[in-house]
């Protein structure tokens, strides 16, 4: 029983979590359909596509795609490249200085970033002095300052990785070719490099992410080269739209895609690898059935019914015309308002009749007593009501000292004020 | 030394040495080591004009750092209680992003690491999904939900829980949230990878010797943990304090971030030298306060990035 109770509550533990992780990412997507001005879900107006004719339309995120996609190559070169050569002084440097180094290589990841991007260009600021070139001069370029800033600590993960496969490396490998009379260049180029062909092309994908995403290193070294990042994040600040939701969703299928492209892959070799060890010596001499691309493979499966939902959401955009939605929806809003404003007026008429009877009543017994919800003071000469308008009388509210001039009051009771926003 | 590199040559032929060697010497003191001592020593010089840099005026000084405490000369109040008070509050909410942080996650990177079966790399890959959207977008997505009119204050209107909406962004609720969201990651993979080498027997062993379940954590999994529960500590709270876009997007319009503060200086003050101070301030004392933990708790730097 206890037992039970526990796998309940940490089932019940896994969904919260997962909800936490995964829900944000899905009500920003679905935000992205929605024809609501203002990024929400709730009311739900119409379906529509707009937002991502509007995204491809926006010069300025099209320029930070571009800035990205180069910054991201440069990173990827740069950090992969002294990450390998990080990775193989590790396993041979001196051990007296092996943890010194190692701590060094490691720093990068807990600095900060603002501080990495405060420093490159602190640093590359007074190397371009020192030079003497002038302000346009290469060094003090957007794109290689971010490069360099980033692949500061974009090479500490790329070692990360790298290394954990260079320790499977057996050395003996390259001592062999080397005794065969291979140069070094050439048995690292043969033998070390098709060993390392899968970290390297991990950490070039791990690389590329993170040059992509990084936020705080790049505001300070972007110079005139704003990266995607950037420019979302100018956009997220001052103002948000739903094409930016429409981005997020397109980033997020795509992560998604990948993923599980990535997924279907590694189990379809597993399920080849499992179904050689069973194969018999004469089916491996003639011809072995392989298991198809789809058995026992739940990613594989999953990543059709994606492509297949895919396809049908494009097409439903290309036919799709919400137009006629759109134009309900402001009629309805617009019929909401006058609603409103129509029974603003007649709440506002009722309290002015009620109050005029209870000025009437109470007479002149209130002269020394005013009080605040009569403050009309010069109030009754701008009063909306008299002359019908009812949206400007914000501010007139006026600290003059009340008198008991009765008849508009009403005006500026608190309560007109409330229901008017 | 020569020994050692005349060693380093021969393994891998001089061509290839130097290209090792150089990249390695280009990142570690090209990239790390001078960039930061170069911040160091800009934090010391008074803000000048381009041309007056190297003149008779640029002397090292302390003023810098002492505005950080004192505030502008001359000015009323004789601390700098404004920026005092953004950076201990960035650095206690740190720490309490940071245990928040470890309190979710040790369940889930418990459960991942002991259990067996293939529905776990599902659940590896939706961790690792939402780490790999845009920073901006994930602080985006938070500031939809908690916004005024958003999915949350939409929800407890509807049940009836509020009556008007609740400022989620202004009481920094939506930072708070935000800043966990963002590295949740970074805590769990650590601790994840530290748990699953964890022999079952150990946890079977316990339990046959009649431990309840919270004394089989407190006794066995955590004292294992150790090394991946610091790791992951010591990430997310680095990561958050020194977080930029969290903060910009989802703080409240009264309440600042320290890093918010340096971007200032750089951006809006142009003022490097004491933006360069202030980064200074924040990583040293970042460092100081994760080592003092970790003397506390009595773990090793070494285990650190493992």
């Amino acid at each position: 029983m206890n037992n039970s109770f526990l796998r309940v509550s940490i089932w019940v533990y896994l969904v919260i979590f997962f909800l936490y992780l995964l829900g944000p990412l899905v009500i920003m997507s679905v935000t992205a359909f929605n024809s609501s001005a203002f990024p929400r879900m709730t009311p739900w107006e119409c379906l529509t596509f707009q937002w991502f004719g509007e995204l491809f339309q926006d010069q300025r995120i099209l320029n930070g795609i571009k800035n990205s996609l180069i910054i991201g190559a440069g990173t990827v070169v740069l950090s992969v490249a002294m990450g390998l050569a990080g990775a193989l002084m590790l396993t041979q440097i001196w051990p007296k200085l092996r943890a010194t180094y190692y701590t060094v290589i490691i720093a990068p990841i807990l600095i900060p970033g603002v501080v990495l991007g405060i420093s490159t260009l602190v640093f590359w600021d007074r190397i371009n002095r020192m030079l003497g070139l002038g302000a346009d001069s290469f060094l003090s370029n957007g794109i290689f300052l971010t490069v360099i800033g980033q692949s500061t600590f974009i090479a500490s993960y790329c070692m990360l990785v790298l290394v954990a496969r260079l320790q499977r490396y057996d050395v003996a490998l390259t001592e062999a070719a080397l005794d065969l009379g291979a140069t070094h260049a050439q048995a690292f180029r043969k033998i070390l490099l098709p060993f390392m062909r899968p970290a390297i092309a991990s950490a070039a994908v791990l690389a590329f992410l993170a040059s992509f995403e990084n936020y705080n290193t790049t505001t300070f070294t972007f110079g005139e080269y704003p990266t995607l990042t950037i420019e979302l994040a100018q956009k997220v600040r001052y103002g948000i739209t739903p094409a930016i939701s429409a981005l997020a969703f397109l980033i997020v299928a795509l992560t998604v895609f990948f993923a599980l492209l990535n997924e279907a892959k590694l189990k379809r070799q597993e399920l080849v690898a499992a179904a050689r060890k069973k194969a018999t010596v004469e089916e491996l001499a003639g011809k072995i059935k392989l298991p198809s691309f789809f058995s026992g493979n739940m990613a594989a499966v999953l990543l059709v019914v994606f492509a297949v939902a895919t396809i049908t959401v494009v097409g439903t955009a290309t036919a799709y015309n919400p137009g006629q939605c759109i134009a309900n929806v402001k009629e309805q809003k617009r019929l909401e308002a006058e609603q409103r404003i129509q029974e603003l007026r007649k709440q506002r008429e009722e309290q002015r009749k009620k109050r005029e009877a209870e000025e009437a009543e109470q007479g002149g017994a209130q002269q020394s007593a005013p009080k605040p919800s009569n403050n009309s003071g010069f109030g009754n000469v701008f009063a909306p009501n008299s002359l019908g308008g009812d949206a400007e009388e914000e501010g007139s509210d006026s600290e003059t000292p009340p008198s008991n001039n009765g008849g508009f009051g009403g005006a500026f009771d608190p309560n007109s004020l409330q229901s008017d926003q | 030394m020569p020994g050692f590199l005349k060693e380093f040559f021969n393994r891998n032929g001089t061509g290839m040495g130097l290209a090792i060697l150089g990249l390695v010497l280009f990142w570690t003191i090209g990239l790390i080591i001078l960039p930061q001592l170069s911040m160091l020593d800009f934090s010391f010089r008074p803000n000048l004009p381009p041309p007056e840099i190297g003149g008779p005026k640029d002397v090292y000084t302390l003023e810098n750092y002492k505005y950080l405490i004192y505030g502008p000369e001359g000015g009323s109040q004789s601390y700098n209680a404004v920026d005092l008070r953004v950076f201990f509050r960035t650095l206690i909410a740190a720490v309490c992003v940071t245990i928040f942080n470890l309190i979710i996650c040790y369940p889930i990177a418990y459960y991942l690491g002991q259990s067996k079966g293939s529905h776990i790399r599902i659940f590896a890959i939706m961790l690792i999904i939402p780490y790999w959207i845009n920073e901006i977008l994930r602080a985006f997505a938070l500031r939809i939900i908690f916004g005024e009119t958003g999915v949350l204050n939409t929800l407890f209107m509807g049940l009836g829980i509020f009556d008007t909406p609740f400022d989620f962004i202004r009481n920094d609720i939506a930072l708070y949230a935000g800043l966990g969201y963002a590295y949740i990651l970074l805590m769990i993979f650590p601790m994840y990878n530290v748990i699953e080498s964890l022999d079952g027997n150990q946890i079977e062993a316990a339990r046959d010797l009649g431990a309840p379940w919270w004394r089989i954590h407190w006794r066995v999994v955590i004292p294992y943990a150790k090394p991946g529960i610091s790791s992951g500590c010591t990430m997310v709270f680095m990561l958050s304090a020194g977080a930029l876009a969290a903060p910009q997007i989802l703080g409240g319009p009264s309440s600042l971030w320290f890093t918010q503060l340096i971007y200032q200086q750089f951006n809006d003050n142009n003022d490097w030298p004491q933006g360069a101070a202030y980064a200074i301030v924040l990583l040293v004392t970042c460092i100081l306060f994760v080592l003092a933990v970790m003397r506390l708790f009595k773990v090793n730097m070494g285990d650190i990035g493992k």
